[in-house]
């Protein structure tokens, strides 16, 4: 009897709790969008607020969508990424570094149907051109980077240097000065650590003509020739001792950036946003210039072009919410929203890309992109690749260059 | 008689079933399925395109770093496991004499096996830091080094550290098993070959280690077990780097899945990986049902 009484409550109980909940659901067709966003601010720093911020707003204006923004740090966004797809859970909207597995795969929408026709147009042609598979635009630009050559300019003062070397020999000789003159300190940062190998040996061996694929053979080249040189080049410098002990475990940020900050490189390979990292990390006092890349003698000094992108995928068939959250996205009141959360990158709009050039800190980033080097990001298998790479580059510059990168050769070859 | 039985059986199942339940949710149907994710074919995306037989593991065994990593588990568990008990034995002896204190030192002993081993892992990441690393600057001030070592810079330095931390994670555990071992054996039997007159080393050797055989074998097949699929001080340390120079097949897994976006050549290697530890697994049921027969 007092089994059964228990029993009966729980029961009511049960239903009262579905009664409720049915009862607080809307009765029209209501739609969920689900964003996975990678977080560009890192070190504590987080873009969650941002994107609460926007998701608020956003559902207030448009009562009927919902966008559930799931912001996931870079380490970890791919894995997370493919395994909510792999378990059935595809997101709708995805923001990250690349676009062309899941376009290869039939996943996405087309630009053409994620945003509207004006916002599409605001949109710089240079970042669209970067987003084709097949010849049509699978993914939205959302920021830039670009990257120049950084220096402390009191160190380069105390070995006596006064002008920046522009050739490989003569980058040689003054970090052979540097090497003599100031102890303890490491000529070039050079990170080809897991975290960012495949951007710093992409600048080095875009300086002297090579690249990771060839559009003309349609063929991954890691190991051409003009790559195996550049590695070549490296470990000659390493093996002097002009750069920092061990560049194959040297991450970006951990370590070449925090011993740029710490006034220990007096050289370094530097993004756009490195400025900013300084303040941000101890490094205020340093007295930081910039210049080119040095390229080695009879090639152009190349810079580096990365962007990231807006991807749709077509699963849930959400296409309209879709297009009308993209779209709130890029009003140029929120982009700018957008931009400072991420933090002093380059702006993918027209309208937005006005404004920035005329901020001290990014024009000459913005003058150097017409001419810059991207990944071969359009590529279906560069996610993968851009792994190997990341994996298994540095170990060219400590080990031996031409086998390491034939290996790399093969498993990109291999690559699906 | 038999129908007591059955009624026993039936009614001990509501107290196994959770169990069951557990064991068939968390640990087969995951197994079914990364055995089955192997054998198909999936793209970088996550998506799947039906089954490929064996091309997986074809692609896998074709993997330059394949024959370093396989050998470098072997080399990583047996010398961890080996020096592991080769320090326990002496400490758990220790700490079973009695002297003023020993319950604090007993306590502190569980620190590093309590820590989480990410925890503990981190904290050894930036004490062997090649820049600003405590041991650099001890080392320094003693004089005992002129300029500060990359202790995790080259592959058999950092090896050998991931070697020694790894124990020192280990070592707590298996000694407490050595410790619940030795208060199992009665003083009578040492008194007893105290009077026969047996010296120290001759009642450590003839009566004391074969007594501790048995907590010392479960001991040494759940270090193997735990050792074997050791991830986070690996990952936390070196992220098997440089290169795959640090890898066992546990983080290579880890790797070929989510850095080279390729899950099911992942799954492949888990496949292997599991059926390593299931020969352990079998060892040590083996080792377990010994024990009840004696």
């Amino acid at each position: 009897m007092k089994r059964m009484t228990r029993g009966a409550a729980v029961v009511s109980a049960l239903t009262l709790a579905v009664t409720m909940a049915v009862g607080v659901t809307p009765s029209h067709a209501a739609t969920t969008l689900t964003m996975i966003a990678a977080d560009y601010p890192g070190d504590g720093h987080t873009q969650q607020a941002q994107w609460t911020d926007f998701a608020t707003r956003f559902h207030a204006a448009n009562p009927d969508v919902t966008v559930n923004v799931i912001v996931k740090s870079w380490n970890d966004i791919d894995q997370y990424v493919a395994t909510q797809i792999a378990s059935g859970q595809t997101p709708d909207v995805v923001n990250k570094g690349d676009y062309s597995a899941p376009a290869a795969a039939g996943l996405l929408y087309p630009a053409s149907k994620i945003v509207s026709a004006a916002t599409l147009a605001d949109i710089l042609p240079t970042f669209l051109n970067n987003s084709k598979y097949n010849g049509v635009v699978y993914a939205l630009p959302d920021l830039a980077s670009a990257r120049a050559l950084f220096y402390n300019k009191d160190l380069l003062a105390k070995a006596g240097i006064t002008k920046l070397p522009t050739s490989w020999l003569a980058l040689t000789t003054d970090l052979g000065i540097i090497h003599r003159k100031l102890k303890g300190i490491y000529g070039y940062a050079i990170p080809l650590g897991p975290e960012e190998a495949q951007a710093e040996f992409n600048i080095w061996a875009g300086g002297n003509g090579g690249s990771y694929y060839n559009y003309a053979t349609k063929a991954w080249v890691l190991d051409s020739p003009a790559n195996i040189a550049t590695a070549t080049f490296l470990k000659s410098l390493t093996t002097k001792g002009y750069t920092e002990p061990n560049p194959d475990k040297c991450d970006r940020t951990a370590c070449a950036q925090a011993l740029f900050a710490a006034g220990k490189a007096v050289f370094i390979n530097g993004s756009v946003f490195l400025g900013s990292w300084l303040t941000a990390n101890g490094g205020s006092k340093i007295n930081v210039g910039t210049g080119s890349f040095v390229s080695n003698t009879g090639h152009k000094p190349v810079t580096l072009g990365v962007q990231d992108y807006f991807t749709a995928y077509s699963k849930n068939g959400n296409q309209a919410a879709i297009q009308k959250w993209m779209d709130f996205i890029y009003q140029p009141a929120n982009y700018a929203k957008f931009l400072v959360a991420a933090g002093g990158f380059i702006p993918a709009t027209k309208s937005a890309g006005a404004k920035a050039a005329s901020d001290p800190a990014l024009a000459p980033f913005i003058k150097l992109l017409p001419n810059a080097v991207f990944y071969p990001g359009d590529i279906a298998s560069w996610n993968s690749v851009k792994g190997q790479i990341q994996q298994g580059i540095g170990q060219a510059v400590t080990g031996d260059p031409a086998k390491v990168l034939g290996q790399l050769q093969t498993a990109a070859a291999a690559a699906k | 008689m038999t129908t007591v039985r059955k009624r026993y059986r039936v009614g001990a199942l509501p107290w196994i079933g959770p169990a069951m339940a557990v064991i068939f949710l968390m640990v087969l149907y995951p197994a079914f399925e990364m055995v089955k994710t192997s054998f198909m074919s999936i793209d970088a995306t996550g998506t799947s395109h039906g089954f490929t037989g064996l091309s997986n593991y074809r692609t896998l065994f074709r993997n330059p770093n394949l024959t370093a990593v396989l050998e470098r588990t072997v080399i990583w568990t047996i010398s961890i496991v080996v020096l592991t008990v080769l320090i326990s034995l002496p400490v758990a002896q220790i700490l079973h004499a009695k002297f003023p204190g020993r319950r604090f030192v007993r306590y502190a002993l569980i620190v590093p096996w309590a820590a989480s081993v990410v925890m503990t892992s981190t904290s050894w990441l930036w004490i062997l830091n090649g820049y600003y690393g405590v041991l650099n600057r001890i080392l320094l001030s003693l004089g005992l080094i002129q300029d500060q070592k990359q202790f995790l810079g080259s592959q058999t330095q950092s090896f050998t550290w991931l070697i020694i931390v790894a124990i020192f994670v280990s070592v707590p555990f298996t000694t407490y098993v050595v410790l619940a071992g030795l208060t199992t054996i009665g003083e009578d039997i040492l008194e007893a070959s105290t009077v026969d007159g047996a010296s120290g080393w001759q009642r450590y050797k003839s009566i004391i280690f074969p007594l501790l055989r048995p907590a010392l074998l479960i001991g040494m097949v759940i270090n193997l077990i735990n050792v074997f699929n050791s991830f986070p001080i690996i990952w936390v340390m070196t992220t098997g780097g440089p290169g795959y120079s640090t890898d066992t097949t546990t983080t290579l897994a880890y790797k070929i899945s989510f850095r080279n976006a390729d899950i099911a050549q992942s799954a492949s290697m888990a496949t292997i990986n599991f059926g390593i530890i299931l020969i352990f697994i079998v060892l040590f049921l083996k080792v377990s049902r010994w024990r009840d027969d004696s």
